[in-house]
């Protein structure tokens, strides 16, 4: 077995064991349990990321060139984002959601063999890596911002129906999901902003201008001016609490469609030789 | 060794009495001092707090008349106290005061205070050499206990009372207290209470306004906050983030319009208000706003209420593992019992071992060293085999506090060993 499976299968333990650990400790408030949540979680970037640049390094590429790869990088990005607002905000309940899915992200680089490289020769160039590390952090970023939201809307309507007792304690103070949520933006906003900047050079000089016509990057430039739009409704117009929820989860639902747009990009192809 | 438990709590007794059974801090030692030399009282504590005083004992033979103690310790006849007392002994009193230290017999279950008032108690026994045996051990186990039910329930994670209720209720709304600013609107005591339950929470600033400004500025003076003249209450209150309200007006003092203003001017930022006055203060209007969460003294009762059920679903949890605690604990003190006839059974057929030797000294006499060692662990091991038997049913009876059974295994190896005696005896006497 090669050094970085066993790495990464050694990270993937300890994001099973981080996931186990957040969901007791969100459910029973106050177990010790909770202390090693932080251990485990930085254990785990430590053994992904030592395997993830293993894998590029023995592969001679240094950006992810498969699927793998691909889910491998978002994985460590959502552990590593987690893992700061845990830091900052002490939060568990998040950890309940984000968790199990950086777990499995992991998990499908770690037991099974990749099926579906890319194979494109545009691929070659360093400035892709760019594009692909700051794109996939900036939906990592909204992914968290999105969870943190549905926590907000939870606790809300938790509060506002006087039902305030030991029922569903476990969520987040609502001060605390709003910041969260917030501060995600903030992180993905430029990461964004990079990320699209870098792939439309990237484009403009592989393919000309006629890459502006393509759908996906349509969705994509439309999903920028929708971020733009909500960090100024929140931070100029003071909108924030359930309106604003609401924005982020529309963003998060944009840009699930632009990743889906891969389907009908003519431009943003990568998969076929 | 015997327990006994003697006291009365709220329960059992009415204030009137539990005021003059307390004991205060300073005089606990010598109480309990008092009461390790009562007659009959081998050890002793005492737990004295507001809802209960309760004298634990530890006794060999007689039971100490420990309400003759309390009668004669608080100068207190006999008719007007006895009635009120209640009485455990052994297992009843070692259930009774895990069921103390773990929160589940006090005013307002899974309180947090009695488990270090029975620390403190405990702490005091040791001082005045009032414990040193049997109760130690108990107070020490009862300690366990109490931990474990704190850990393994969510028995006090909750509150219950209504200042409690508001301070977890902001908690929940802004996370941490720290740099939020309480605006008390009113001088009534419960929206004292709740403000005072914030401010030690972590809040960092509070304004008090009052139509009469008097009653403010000694309020103020007393929690160290700013006075509002009232007058400026609407134009100021965007400052704060929990508005407590209490006041005896007749018509809502926050109205819909105002909880529009305020949330613009905090742009949009979360208000919790608490309205604790009857008739209510704040337009229930409001609190359709988003941004604005009020809670009346119903909806806090509510949430104590909640609360409290869920406390009383731990609490049946709790009432479990004690009962296992006791078990266990019982069972492992009927072992300890065991302890000294398992000892006299293994030093008496030791002692035969070695005259055995002794007899086969010459016999032995021409083996080596390594040989001579061979038949001495030879027969050491042959007879913790023979013994392993008896001594397990014995450890058995004992745990299962079935004295005929224990009493009997003893008699027959006494036997074994007397008969063993007499043949040495004869074989002596018939090579004499």
């Amino acid at each position: 077995m090669v050094m970085s499976l066993l790495w990464l299968r050694v990270a993937v333990v300890l994001y099973g064991a981080s996931a186990l650990v957040a969901g007791w400790t969100t459910l029973r408030e106050g177990s010790r349990v909770r202390s090693f949540l932080q251990p485990l979680l930085i254990g785990g970037l430590l053994f992904h990321f030592v395997s993830l640049v293993e894998v590029l390094n023995n592969n001679h590429h240094w950006m992810p060139m498969a699927v793998h790869e691909l889910e491998s990088l978002l994985g460590l990005l959502l552990a590593g984002l987690f893992c700061w607002s845990f830091y900052r905000y002490g939060t568990v309940s998040l950890g309940m959601f984000v968790l199990p899915l950086v777990f499995l992200l992991t998990l499908a680089p770690a037991i099974g063999p990749d099926f579906e490289t890319f194979f494109s020769p545009r691929l070659r160039n360093g400035w892709v890596l760019a594009h692909i590390a700051l794109v996939l952090a900036g939906y990592s970023a909204l992914i968290l911002s999105f969870l943190s939201s549905l926590l907000y809307l939870l606790q809300e309507q938790r509060l506002k129906s006087k039902h305030a007792g030991p029922a569903n304690r476990w969520l987040p103070p609502l001060d605390t999901a709003d910041q969260i949520s917030y501060r995600m933006l903030l992180i993905g906003f430029p990461c964004m902003t990079l990320g699209l900047l870098t792939g439309s050079l990237l484009a403009e000089s592989s393919i000309g201008p006629s890459y502006f016509s393509d759908p996906k990057v349509l969705l994509s430039f439309g999903m920028w001016i929708l971020y733009v739009f909500l960090l100024w409704t929140r931070r100029s117009a003071g909108v924030r609490g359930r309106r604003a929820v609401y924005l982020s989860c529309f963003v998060f639902l944009v840009a699930l469609s632009v990743w889906a747009a891969n389907a009908f990009s003519t431009v943003h192809r990568f998969s076929q030789p | 060794m015997s327990l006994r438990l003697l006291g009365v709590n709220h329960k059992s007794a009415p204030v009137e009495l539990r005021e003059r059974l307390a004991i205060p801090e300073q005089s606990l030692a010598e109480a309990t001092r008092l009461l390790a030399h009562h007659p009959g009282v081998r050890e002793g504590m005492i737990l004295s707090t507001c809802n209960r005083v309760e004298l634990l004992t530890a006794h060999d033979h007689a039971a100490p008349d420990l309400s003759l103690f309390l009668e004669q310790y608080f100068s207190i006849e006999s008719a007007s106290l006895r009635p009120h007392l209640y009485e455990y002994r052994e297992q009843d009193a070692m259930r009774h005061l895990f069921r103390v230290a773990s929160s589940l017999d006090s005013m307002v279950v899974g309180e947090p205070q009695i488990l270090g008032q029975v620390k403190q108690s405990y702490s005091v026994a040791r001082q005045v050499g009032a414990m040193n045996g049997e109760l130690d051990r108990v107070l020490r186990r009862a300690l366990t206990v109490a931990k474990r039910v704190r850990r393994e329930t969510r028995i006090g994670t909750t509150s219950v009372s209504i200042a409690s209720v508001a301070v977890d209720l902001a908690r929940q709304i802004f996370g941490s207290l720290a740099g939020k600013t309480v605006c008390l609107v009113g001088t009534g005591k419960m929206g004292q209470l709740a403000a005072r339950h914030l401010m030690a929470q972590g809040a960092s600033h509070l304004t008090i306004t009052n139509r009469t400004s008097t009653g403010a500025e000694i309020l103020a003076l007393e929690l160290g906050a700013e006075v509002l003249p009232f007058e400026q209450l609407y134009d100021r209150l965007d400052a704060a983030d929990i508005v407590i309200t209490t006041t005896g007006s007749s018509e809502p003092i926050f109205r819909r319009e105002h909880g529009q203003q305020l949330l613009q001017r905090r742009r949009n930022r979360p208000v919790f208000f608490i309205d604790i006055a009857v008739p209510r203060d704040v337009d229930p209007a409001m609190a359709k706003l988003e941004g604005i969460f009020v809670y009346d003294i119903d909806d806090l009762q509510g949430v104590a209420s909640q609360n409290q059920s869920g406390r009383n679903e731990e609490a049946r949890n709790a009432e479990r593992i004690i009962e296992r605690e006791v078990e266990r604990y019982t069972e492992s003190r009927q072992a300890l019992d065991a302890v000294p006839s398992i000892l006299a059974v293994q030093r008496s057929f030791e002692t035969l071992r070695q005259q055995e030797h002794a007899r086969n000294a010459v016999r032995l006499a021409s083996l080596d060293a390594e040989e001579r060692r061979a038949v001495e662990d030879m027969t050491r091991n042959l007879l913790n085999k023979m013994l392993h038997g008896p001594l397990t049913a014995l450890k058995a009876a004992a745990r299962e506090g079935d004295e005929e059974a224990m009493r009997a295994i003893r008699e027959a190896l006494a036997g074994e060993v007397a008969d063993a005696s007499n043949e040495d005896d004869s074989v002596k006497g018939g090579a004499d």
